[in-house]
C-alpha cells in the first residue's frame, strides 16, 4: 500500500525529474531531463525493458535500452516511460459550458492524467458544427500555458440536431478529425449513410455514439438484476446491439458507393455488441472501436453500492456475482457519480470489453471524459447529468487490471497510444492527420511522453484532481501509478509537485 | 428467518430508507412496538407524548393522500409537532433542489423528514444531507418500507400464530413499477413466506431473473420468491392475495393493450379469489382502481382487510417514528447511508 521510496530511486526519475522543478514551468520547454534506469515501453517497436532516456531542449534525445549489469535491478513495477497518452474522447465543454470545464482545465487534467493529445467532443454550445467553433477552441488552447494537443471532431448534422449535415468540408479543411454527434447517436441510417459517404472524401472517420433511443427512453441505468431491485429504468443491451447492427449495416451500404467510408465506434459497453464488432472487423469492414476505463473496470453493482472491481465481481464459472449474496455493498446507494451513458453493465460485459482490448477487437481506450458541476450531480440519480470525469484516472484504472494481472502492462501503454492513433491512420489514400503519427518513444522528435511510478500510490480526492469535474466514482479510492511528469511535444505539461520524501 | 426467540434488540438505525437493511429480529422488533401503538390507538384518548416537542416534517413530492394523512396522524399521536411540506406551493416549483430544500427544512429545525420521491433512490441524497433522521414514504419504483411493513402486520394478525413461514402470499399487478412490490419482496421473504408474484409478462420484466438469482438460498436471511404470469397458479391454495394498482399510462407505454383487457386477465374477481384458501385475506395498498385489478364485490367482501391496512398503517407509522427519534446513531461525515 505504502509508496516504496526505492521505486522512486530506482530510476532516479523522481530526482531527476525534480530538479526541473526549478527548471521549466509548464508550457516551457524542458532543457533537461533525464531517466536512468526505468521501464521504458514503446509500443510502435511492440518493445519494452530496462532503460535509460534522454530530453534535451525539448528534443528526445537519446533513448538506450539497457542490457545485462545496467539493467540489474530495473523491472515494470516500477518507473515507467512511456510516449504521452492520446484520448480519443473527451469533453472540454468549450464553448458553452465553461462552469464544467475548460479547456485550460481540461488540458490541465489530461496531462495529470499522462495525456498529451486530447481529441474533443463537438456537444458544445454552440456545437462543433462550423470551422468558427474549432477557432474559438483552438484559441482558448492557445491562451492557455498548456502544451497538451487539443485536437476536436466536427458535429455530424448542423447543431447536432441529426437532421442535415454540418459544414464537413470546411470542417475538414480546419483540421478535425473526423465527425461524430457524441452525446447522442447520429440521428437516422439515412444521415448516418451520408455522413460516411460524405466524410470519406477527406478519409475522415464517423464516430457513432452507438444507442437505439426508443430503447433506452427514460434508462437510468444497465438493465439487468441490479436495475430491477434498485427499481431504476433499464438501458437494455438491445439498445446497443441494435445501433451497431444498423451502423455496421449501414457502413457496409456506404461502402460500396464510398469505398473510403470507415466508422469508429465509440464506448462499446456489451459483450454483444462487442461480438458484432469482432466479426465485421473479421469480414474486413472498416470499422473500429474504443473501451472506456469505467465499462473495463466497474460495473452496475456500484451503484447499489459495491466497491469492488469488475474482476473481482465474476464468478469462477464467467457470470456475474451477486453483491446481496456476497454482502459487498459498502456505499451508499444511487451515487451520480456513477450515472454515465451508455451506462455501467454487468461484470461479465466488463470482462467482455477487456477480452475486446486484449483480442485487438478495441483499438483503443478513449475515457469518455466527462465533467459536470455539482449542480448537475448533486441531485436525484435519474435527473444528474450522464458522465464520469475519467481522464486523470484511467491510468491508474487500467493499471490496476494490469495489477490483477488480467492486462499486460504493453497492451494497456499500447490502448492510450498507439491504439488510438491507429484509429485515424488506419486506412491509407489521404494524408494522415498528425494527430495519427505513430507515438512510440522516437530519438530525434520532439519528447512527448509521460512518466509514472507504479508503485507510487496516491489518493483519488476532488482536491487531486486538476479538472472542475470532480464527478469521479473513485473518489476516496488509491490508484496505483502516480504520474510524475508529463511532456508534451518538447514541452512541460504536468510534474507531479510532491517531493518524493513525504510519501516514505 | 422468522421465530428464532425475540430476544432484546437494539435498534441501531439512523434512518429508514429500505426494509432491505433490516434483520428479521429488527423486523419484528418492529411489530411488536406496533402492537404496543395499537393499544394507544385502542383508548379513548390516542395520544401519548413519547415525541413531544419533536419535529417531523413530511416531505411530498408526490401527490398522496393516505400516506401522508397517515404520517402525519401518526406523529400527531406521539405528540410530535407537525409540518407539512407540500412541493407544488413551496419553492420547489421555482426550481429548488431537493438538497437546498432539505437543508432549508433542516435550518427550520426539522428532526424527522418523511419523504416521498417520484425518483428512486432520492432519500439516500437526502439522507447524506440531513442531519436528522430520513423515513421513506416511498421512492419511485424503489421501496415503500412502511407499507411493506404495515402488510406484514395485517397479514400476522390474520394467520394462526402470526407466522407468515409457508404460507403463500400471491401479489398482482404492474410488478416492474412496483415499490410495494419491492420491499414486499425484502420482507416477506424474511418472514420464510412461500411469495408470489403475478403480472403480464411486460410488467415483470426482470424479475424472472431476480427470482433465479434468489432461488438457491443465496441471499443470507432471505427465501426464495416465485414470478409468474399465470394467475391461476399465483392464486391456487393462496393465504394472502394482494392486488397493485394498474396506472392508465402504461397502456400509453405500449405495455398493456387496455384496462379492460387487464381486468379480464389478471383482475382479481370473486371467481379467481375462490381459487385461493376459504380463509384467505385480500389486500390491497391503494388507492384502488376498482374493476380493474380488483372487482368491486371483492374489495367490499369479508376477506378483504384493506381498511384494516389503513388503520394498521398509522400504529406501524408511529413505530417507527418511535424507533427513528429513540436512535442515538450519529452523523457521520462520509458514512455511507444504508
Amino acid at each position: 500500500m505504502s509508496p516504496k521510496p526505492a521505486a522512486r530511486s530506482a530510476g532516479s526519475a523522481g530526482g531527476a525529474g525534480r530538479k526541473t522543478a526549478a527548471g521549466p514551468k509548464v508550457g516551457q520547454t524542458v532543457g533537461r531531463f533525464e531517466v536512468e534506469k526505468a521501464w521504458l515501453v514503446d509500443p510502435v517497436l511492440g518493445r519494452e525493458g530496462p532503460g535509460e532516456v534522454v530530453v534535451t531542449d525539448g528534443i528526445l534525445e537519446s533513448v538506450v535500452w539497457l542490457k545485462g549489469s545496467k539493467a540489474a535491478g530495473v523491472d515494470d513495477k516500477g518507473v515507467v516511460v512511456a510516449p504521452g497518452f492520446f484520448d480519443l474522447h473527451a469533453h472540454f465543454r468549450e464553448p458553452g459550458f465553461e462552469d464544467a470545464e475548460t479547456i485550460a482545465s481540461g488540458s490541465a487534467a489530461a496531462a495529470h492524467g499522462g495525456y498529451t493529445s486530447v481529441a474533443l467532443m463537438p456537444n458544445t454550445s454552440p456545437a462543433l458544427d462550423e470551422p468558427g467553433v474549432m477557432e474559438r477552441i483552438r484559441s482558448a488552447a492557445r491562451a492557455g500555458r498548456s502544451p497538451v494537443e487539443i485536437l476536436a471532431f466536427g458535429a455530424v448534422s448542423a447543431g447536432r440536431t441529426g437532421e442535415q449535415l454540418s459544414a464537413m468540408g470546411e470542417l475538414a479543411d480546419a483540421g478535425v478529425l473526423g465527425f461524430s454527434d457524441d452525446g447522442a447517436p447520429v440521428r437516422t441510417p439515412k444521415l448516418l449513410r451520408s455522413a460516411l459517404l460524405y466524410a470519406g472524401m477527406f478519409g475522415l472517420p464517423v464516430v457513432d455514439h452507438a444507442e437505439d433511443l426508443e430503447l433506452s427512453a427514460g434508462a437510468e441505468a444497465h438493465e439487468g438484476y441490479v436495475a430491477s431491485i434498485l427499481g431504476l429504468a433499464g438501458w437494455p443491451v438491445a439498445g446497443e446491439v441494435n445501433a451497431v447492427s444498423r451502423d455496421l449495416a449501414v457502413l457496409e451500404d456506404a461502402l460500396r458507393d464510398g469505398p473510403r467510408a470507415r466508422l469508429h465506434l465509440t464506448h462499446v459497453s456489451t459483450a454483444a455488441a462487442l461480438d458484432l464488432v469482432r466479426r465485421a472487423k473479421a469480414a474486413g469492414l472498416p470499422v473500429t472501436c474504443d473501451v472506456t476505463p469505467h465499462h473495463l473496470a466497474l460495473a452496475d453493482e456500484w451503484i447499489a453500492g459495491a466497491r469492488r472491481w469488475s474482476w473481482e465481481a465474476l464468478g469462477a464459472d464467467g457470470t456475474s456475482r451477486d453483491p446481496w449474496a456476497d454482502g459487498v455493498l459498502v456505499a451508499t446507494p444511487y451515487n451520480t457519480a456513477l450515472r454515465v451513458n451508455p451506462p455501467l453493465r454487468t461484470p461479465v460485459d466488463a470482462a467482455a470489453c477487456l477480452a475486446a482490448l486484449l483480442d485487438g477487437t478495441a483499438d483503443a481506450v478513449a475515457t469518455d471524459h466527462a465533467p459536470h458541476t455539482v449542480v448537475d450531480k448533486e441531485v436525484e440519480f435519474g435527473r444528474a447529468s450522464n458522465g464520469i470525469s475519467g481522464i486523470e484516472t484511467a491510468l491508474g484504472v487500467l493499471l490496476a487490471m494490469v495489477d490483477a494481472g488480467r492486462l499486460p502492462l504493453a497492451r494497456a501503454i499500447a490502448a492510450l497510444t498507439a491504439g488510438p492513433a491507429g484509429v485515424l491512420a488506419r486506412w491509407p489514400g489521404v494524408a494522415a492527420t498528425p494527430a495519427a503519427r505513430p507515438r512510440g518513444l522516437t530519438e530525434g522528435a520532439p519528447a512527448d511522453l509521460v512518466v509514472f511510478d507504479r508503485a507510487d500510490r496516491w489518493r483519488v480526492t476532488p482536491e487531486a484532481l486538476h479538472s472542475k469535474g470532480k464527478n469521479s466514482p473513485l473518489i476516496g479510492r488509491e490508484l496505483s501509478g502516480r504520474v510524475l511528469l508529463t511532456i508534451a511535444s518538447g514541452r512541460l505539461a504536468y510534474e507531479d509537485p510532491e517531493p518524493a520524501s513525504t510519501e516514505g | 428467518m422468522s421465530g428464532e426467540g425475540s430476544a432484546a434488540v437494539a435498534w441501531n438505525h439512523r434512518h429508514l430508507i429500505d426494509v432491505d437493511v433490516l434483520t428479521w429480529p429488527e423486523i419484528e422488533l418492529i411489530l411488536r412496538t406496533t402492537d404496543e401503538m395499537k393499544g394507544v390507538l385502542a383508548r379513548p384518548i390516542r395520544k401519548v407524548p413519547a415525541l413531544n416537542g419533536r419535529r417531523v416534517t413530511t416531505l411530498f413530492y408526490e401527490a398522496s393522500t393516505r400516506t401522508r394523512v397517515s404520517f402525519e396522524t401518526a406523529a400527531r399521536n406521539l405528540s410530535a409537532d407537525v409540518v407539512s411540506v407540500a412541493p407544488a406551493t413551496s419553492s420547489v416549483t421555482k426550481g429548488e433542489s431537493l438538497v437546498d430544500t432539505i437543508r432549508t427544512l433542516e435550518a427550520l429545525g426539522a428532526e424527522i423528514l418523511v419523504m416521498r420521491h417520484s425518483v428512486s433512490g432520492a432519500p439516500y441524497l437526502a439522507a447524506e444531507i440531513f442531519g436528522g433522521h430520513v423515513l421513506n414514504g416511498g421512492d419511485g419504483w424503489h421501496a415503500h418500507p412502511t407499507q411493506a411493513l404495515l402488510d406484514l402486520y395485517t397479514m400476522r394478525e390474520h394467520l394462526p400464530g402470526g407466522d407468515l413461514r409457508g404460507r403463500k402470499v400471491a401479489i398482482v399487478g404492474d410488478i416492474l413499477h412496483s415499490r410495494v412490490a419491492r420491499s414486499n419482496i425484502w420482507s416477506l421473504t424474511a418472514a420464510g413466506a412461500d411469495l408470489w408474484l403475478c403480472g403480464p409478462a411486460t410488467l415483470l420484466r426482470g424479475f424472472d431473473r431476480w427470482a433465479a438469482a434468489w432461488s438457491g438460498g443465496a441471499i443470507p436471511g432471505h427465501g426464495r420468491f416465485t414470478v409468474t404470469s399465470d394467475v391461476d397458479a399465483a392464486l391456487r391454495n393462496a393465504d394472502v392475495v394482494m392486488a397493485l394498482r394498474i396506472q392508465r399510462e402504461r397502456m400509453q407505454g405500449g405495455l398493456l393493450p387496455s384496462l379492460r383487457e387487464y381486468a379480464a386477465r389478471f383482475g382479481l374477481s370473486a371467481e379467481r379469489v375462490a381459487l385461493a384458501k376459504p380463509e384467505a385475506i385480500v389486500m390491497h395498498p391503494g388507492p384502488m382502481n376498482e374493476g380493474v385489478e380488483i372487482a368491486p364485490d371483492v374489495a367490499v367482501s369479508g376477506r378483504a382487510v384493506i381498511t384494516e391496512q389503513v388503520a394498521n398503517g398509522v400504529a406501524v407509522r408511529m413505530a417507527l417514528l418511535y424507533l427513528l427519534a429513540g436512535s442515538h446513531e450519529a452523523a457521520h461525515a462520509g458514512e455511507a447511508i444504508r
